[in-house]
Parts: structure tokens; sequence; C-alpha cells
């Protein structure tokens, strides 16, 4: 009876021990998957974080165990983005958040995530004060409005450029941006004439705004929104004959270039069009980076948009902090991902530990700067005006005929 | 110079969003109630003129129509379907379920939103011009080709909905049973027929404001919402069911917006319709051409 009811523990044992290896590691994502939010780069996002969950679980998965995805569709709506949080954190019980790329949701987001002490991974969300609220538990590997707005002053102080008008969208992405940017031209090109209009992003024209710049352009017109609000300024703009033209330089700074519906657009509007970037196929990046781009092409055809080294990286940071941690816990996941250095698509990178804009921040995350010199051009064909690590060449910049 | 610009802009989009506002003014009109879907309608429009024309390849001369067609029979597929079921003598004295035309037309909102998302996709779409030029000059005025022929299609459209609702039998039953249903059908009018009619025109003309804003507004599934809002303002503005009100209406608002824009406040420009909205309400809440009315 005792030797039966011995070979009967053991099984029991052996099951729950089998049972528990094979238990699932969940992550959740929550993003734009329907109007009225960005659902262009939600499915991108979700694209690289299908192919970074593959490639993993092709390796044997998180700690011996498989990775799962768990979605949900935030509409672009902060309310939508924090009840989404809270339902993948209390309900789903995953042991990380990420997939956050429009900085309203991602504010709300991370409210949700704090609260919890959960790991959160930002995608995409370029506001500063995502990092400056100083959360311990909210990892940011991609750009910031500070990084782009550096860049654009650099541009312009290097061009010469003595006024600039930019157009920002009503959100925390674009009026951040626009003030970060007034703030680095007065620093890095002091003599350059500097104001900016908030549009709203759900506006469908702004034929106004760009006729009050007809009679005096400016010499540089800076956009500071998103699609498809973004598509109808650019269409705006060359309609009315102030840029890109022979007197005014436009600078698209949210990087949407490589959007697979740019071009079908905007059309003639954007070329010479110059564009701030965070992938450029001419640029370095590791093997890892060359392995995904050929997986996404394998997929969806096509070049990667820069999106999928995103949201690759923000699960594989994730993925190697669970690792390091041995632990799906919080508090470990945190730490390592506080303390680790990373293998990333694009780059190694370790978090930055200073306060403000660069709080566990990828500081130096790689970004290009290029120039649209035809219609339908794919970005690999574009001139590449400043590399990661290079210098910018704006000798290389083209007016319009 | 600047000004002239704003004010032919300004009336270019008024027209725009006086077709718009003319087919929720006429539902108003004659079921006393207001259709959330109305900016789906618009949505519809653009997408069916963007998809025939770059998908099927039809000419956009053909497309056009065909959009309007497609709006007529989505407004008469919702009146059927959706409209008629929620009224007790709906072909005469009309006894309403009204808050449950507000679920079932913002429901149907919803629905087609998002629809249109998963079947076409997210991604925007610029439609083709119907005209290739992109820019005319006329005078000082450097004006959009599409917006200009765009424009002129509307006006077109407008004073033929006006000899149509003032000269035809049809136009005058559709007044009629605006007025007073329970009197037209006394009269023999067939209310339900008219109601029928007035949904096909309805569409018809918000998916015609869509199909010819196309080339301009890169379409995406949500595009309806900002001018189903308008086109609320520019209702009470008008006057809830006038006609004649909203077209004054929307002419006004469209170049109120544009020079405050410039002069004003650019970020505050759609916050515009909704503080004349409130005026209205307040100091004259039956709008420009509406009619004070007291009920007992």
């Amino acid at each position: 009876m005792a030797k039966l009811a011995c070979i009967a523990l053991t099984g029991a044992l052996w099951l729950a021990t089998t049972a528990a290896a094979a238990e699932p590691i969940a992550i959740g994502i929550s993003l734009t998957q329907s109007p009225p939010g960005s659902v262009i780069q939600g499915t991108q996002i979700k694209q690289g974080l299908e192919i970074m969950k593959d490639m993993v679980n092709s390796k044997g998965g998180v700690l011996g165990r498989p990775l799962v995805l768990i979605y949900e569709d935030n509409q672009g709506i902060p309310e939508k983005g924090r009840a989404a949080t809270e339902k993948l954190i209390t309900k789903d019980k995953v042991v990380a958040v990420t997939g956050g790329h429009q900085s309203s949701v991602c504010l709300a987001e991370i409210e949700v995530a704090h609260r919890y002490g959960t790991p959160y991974v930002n995608v995409n969300c370029y506001s500063d004060d995502v990092r400056k609220k100083g959360y311990p538990e909210v990892f940011n590997p991609s750009n910031y409005n500070t990084r782009s707005a550096t860049a654009i002053a650099e541009t312009i102080a290097a061009m010469g450029v003595k006024s600039v008008v930019a157009f920002a969208e009503n959100t925390d992405y674009g009026i951040g941006g626009a003030k970060n940017l007034a703030e680095l031209i007065k620093a890095k090109s002091p003599g350059t004439e500097f104001s900016y209009v908030t549009l709203d992003r759900a506006g469908k024209d702004f034929t106004p705004a760009v006729l009050a710049l007809r009679a005096h352009p400016p010499e540089m017109v800076v956009t500071l929104m998103i699609p498809p609000a973004l598509y109808i300024l650019i269409n705006q703009l060359y309609e009315q004959g102030v840029a890109p033209s022979r007197k005014t330089w436009l600078f698209e700074g949210a990087g949407v270039v490589d959007y697979p519906d740019f071009w079908q657009n905007v059309r003639e509007s954007a070329q010479w069009m110059i564009s701030f970037g965070l992938y450029h196929p001419q640029m370095p990046i590791p093997k890892l980076g060359h392995d995904i781009a050929a997986e996404y092409t394998r997929r969806f055809n096509g070049e990667p948009p820069r999106m999928i080294f995103q949201a690759t990286d923000s699960l594989l940071v994730l993925v190697d902090a669970i690792e390091q941690a041995k632990s799906t816990d919080s508090p470990a996941i945190v730490k390592a991902l506080q303390t680790m250095k990373f293998d990333g698509a694009r780059g190694t990178f370790q978090f930055g530990h200073e306060g403000g804009y660069g709080f566990q921040q990828w500081v130096d995350v790689p970004y290009v700067i290029y120039q649209v010199t035809e219609v339908n051009q794919p970005v690999s064909k574009t001139t590449l005006v400043k590399s990661p690590g290079g210098s910018l060449d704006v000798k290389k910049l083209q007016r319009p005929n | 110079m600047l000004a002239l610009d704003l004010l032919v802009n300004g009336l270019v989009f008024g027209l725009f969003y006086a077709l718009m506002a003319v087919g929720l003014a006429m539902i108003f009109g004659v079921l006393k109630v207001v259709n959330f879907a109305h900016g789906e309608f618009y949505m519809v429009g653009a997408y069916a003129y963007v998809l025939l024309a770059l998908k099927v390849g039809l000419s956009p001369w053909v497309a056009l129509p065909l959009a309007a067609v497609g709006g007529a029979g989505l407004g008469w597929l919702v009146e059927r379907l959706l409209m008629r079921p929620l009224s007790v003598g709906y072909g005469s004295w009309s006894l309403w379920k009204d808050e449950y035309s507000v679920v079932v037309t913002f429901g149907l909102s919803l629905l087609l939103i998002n629809v249109v998302d998963k079947v076409v996709g997210p991604y925007a779409f610029l439609g083709p011009p119907l005209l290739r030029t992109r820019s005319l000059s006329v005078g000082p005025v450097l004006v959009n080709g599409q917006k200009l022929i765009a424009a002129g299609i509307s006006v077109a459209l407008l004073v033929g909905l006006a000899l149509f609702i003032k000269r035809s039998l049809l136009g005058r039953q559709i007044q009629a049973v605006a007025q007073n249903r329970l009197g037209a059908s006394l009269a023999g009018i067939d209310a339900t027929h008219t109601t029928s009619v007035v949904f096909a025109i309805s569409g018809a003309l918000a998916a015609l404001s869509g199909a010819l804003l196309a080339p301009l507004i890169n379409p995406t599934p949500d595009v309806g919402a900002f001018p189903a809002i308008k086109s609320y303002v520019i209702v009470v503005l008008g006057g809830m069911g006038s006609v004649w009100g909203a077209m004054a209406a929307a002419l006004l608002l469209g170049v109120l917006e544009s020079f405050f824009a410039v002069y004003v406040s650019y970020a505050y420009r759609d916050a515009l319709g909704l503080l004349i909205l409130i005026l209205v309400l307040l100091v004259r809440p039956q709008g420009l051409l509406g009619e004070k009315v007291r009920e007992v």
C-alpha cells in the first residue's frame, strides 16, 4: 500500500513539474489595432513582436518555457490604454507590458504599471515626459523627443537656416517636440527665428495655417505630426507652393517615409523632403538586425520599417532580463533591466540612470537623417545625410529644381 | 490678399460642410432623429470612390456617381432595416422610441468604422483627383484644382436639391412630412416612402461629399467623425430640420473658421464651432432659419 502511495506521489510530482515547465510566460501587449489611434504603427509593432516571439520560442523559449503574447487593443485612446494595462496585469497575470507607441497612451499606461510595480517597455512613445516621471518600472529602448529635436536643430544649424516654422500636432508628442525644438534651436543656432503652430491631429484642412506662410515663407518648415494629418499637411504645403520649394526646405520629424501608405498619400508633394528616421537599410546594424530584416522580408515582402526593430528590441530586452533574473518576479526583472547590457537588433546598449529625459533610456539610440529625391523612392535609395555615428553632411541636400 | 485666400478657402469648405449637413437636416426634418452614423455615410462614399478608382480602375468621373449610388443604397437600407422597427405608426402619427435611434445609429457608426478598418485596412488612401491640375490660379488666389471642381459640383448639387425640394412633387411631399407627418399622411402622402427617399438622398449627399474630398483628405476609416461633428453644429446653427438654414450656416461656419484660424488661433479653430453652438442654443435656440415652436 505504501509502495503504491509512493508511486502515486511520484507520478503527481512529475505531472506537476511537467505542467510547470510547460507553463508559458505571458507578456502583455497594449497597442492600437483599430481607429482612431495609429493602426499602422500598431500593425507594424505586432509584426515585429511576432517575429521576435517566434525566434525566442524556436530556441526553446524563456527559462525553458514558451513565450506568449497577450494583445489588447487600446485604439490610441489613453483611457483604453489604462484599462488594457490594468486588465493585462490583474486578469491575464502578465509578467511585463510592452507595445506602447503613442505618447498620450503611454503616459496613461505607465501609471498603472507603476502602481503594480510591473515592468513596462515603451516601444515608440517619443514624449520626454514618459522618462521624466522617473518610474523605476518604465524602460525606453527607443527614440525620445529631445533626441529627434537635437537632430533637427543640429541640421538646421549646419544648413545655416535662419527662419523655421514648425507644425506640431496637439498631442504630448507634438507639443512636447515643438517646445524641445524651440530650446535646442536657441542653443545650437542662436540667430534662427523659430515659431510653431499647433494643429489638430484629427483635422482635415490645414490650408489657413499654410496660407499664412505663403506671403512670407520661412527657410524651413518642420512637421511634428503623424499620418493621416501629416499627409494632408504635406499635400497642402506643396499645393500652396510653400514647401518643399526653392526657398523653403521641408523637414519631417516623425520618421514616416517607411510607412506602407506613405507614397500613395503624398506622391510628388514629398519629393525633396528631408526626414528624421530611426532606420535606414544603409546604416550598420548587428547580425541580429539583419536576421530580423530578412525574416520581415520573407513574411511581409519589402524593406522592414523602423518600427519592426523597435518592437523586436522591446521584447528582446524583456526576454533577456527574465533569463538574467532567472525569475518572472517583477522586482527581479526590473533590477535586471536596470543593470544589464543588451545586444539588440540596432546595437548594444544599456539603460541610462541619469534623471530627466535620460532616465532608463537608451540615450544614444541610433538615428539617421536622409532626403527623399524621387517620387516613390524606397528608404534604401534615399540620400543618407547622417548615419549613426557618422558626421552630418548637409552638402548632400538638394533643393527642388 | 491673405483675406481673399481665406475667404475662398472658407467658402469652399463651407460648401463641403453644406453637402454633409443638408442630409442630416433632412433626416431630422422628417423623422426628428439625429443620425449619428451620418459621418460614416461620408466615409463609405470616400472609400467607394477611392477603391473604385484605384483598385477597380474606373475613371474618377464614373467612380463619383457610383459612390453616390452606394451612399444612397446605404441610406435606404438603414432606414428600411434600422429605423422603421423603432417606431409604431411609422407611416402616420409615428410614436418614436427616440433613445433607441441614438443607440442604433451610434452603434452603426462604430460598426461601419470597424468593418472598413478590418476589411479594407487601416491605411490612408488618397483618391485620384477629378482634374489632373493640382493648383490653379484664380486671380490672386491659388486654389487646388480638385477643390475648385468639387466646389463647383457641390454648388450644382445644392442648387439642384433646392429646386427639387421646392418644385418637384416628391420634394413638396418631403416638406409636408417634415412639417406634419400625421397631416401629410391624412392628405394621402406616403410618409414611409418619403422617409426612405430622404434617407437615400441624405446618404447620397454625404457619400458625394466624402468622394469629392477623398483626393484632399486622405481617408481613413474614422474620417467621418470630424465632418459629422461639424454637421451637427451646422444643423443646430441653421435651425433643426431647415435645409436652407443648414446651407447658410455651413458657408458661415466655413468662412468664420478660416479667418479664426489665422487671426485668432489655429489650435482653437475647431472649438469655434462648439462655441457658436453654445451661443446659438443660449441666444437663438431655433437657429438662423428655424421656426420657434412650443410643444404642449
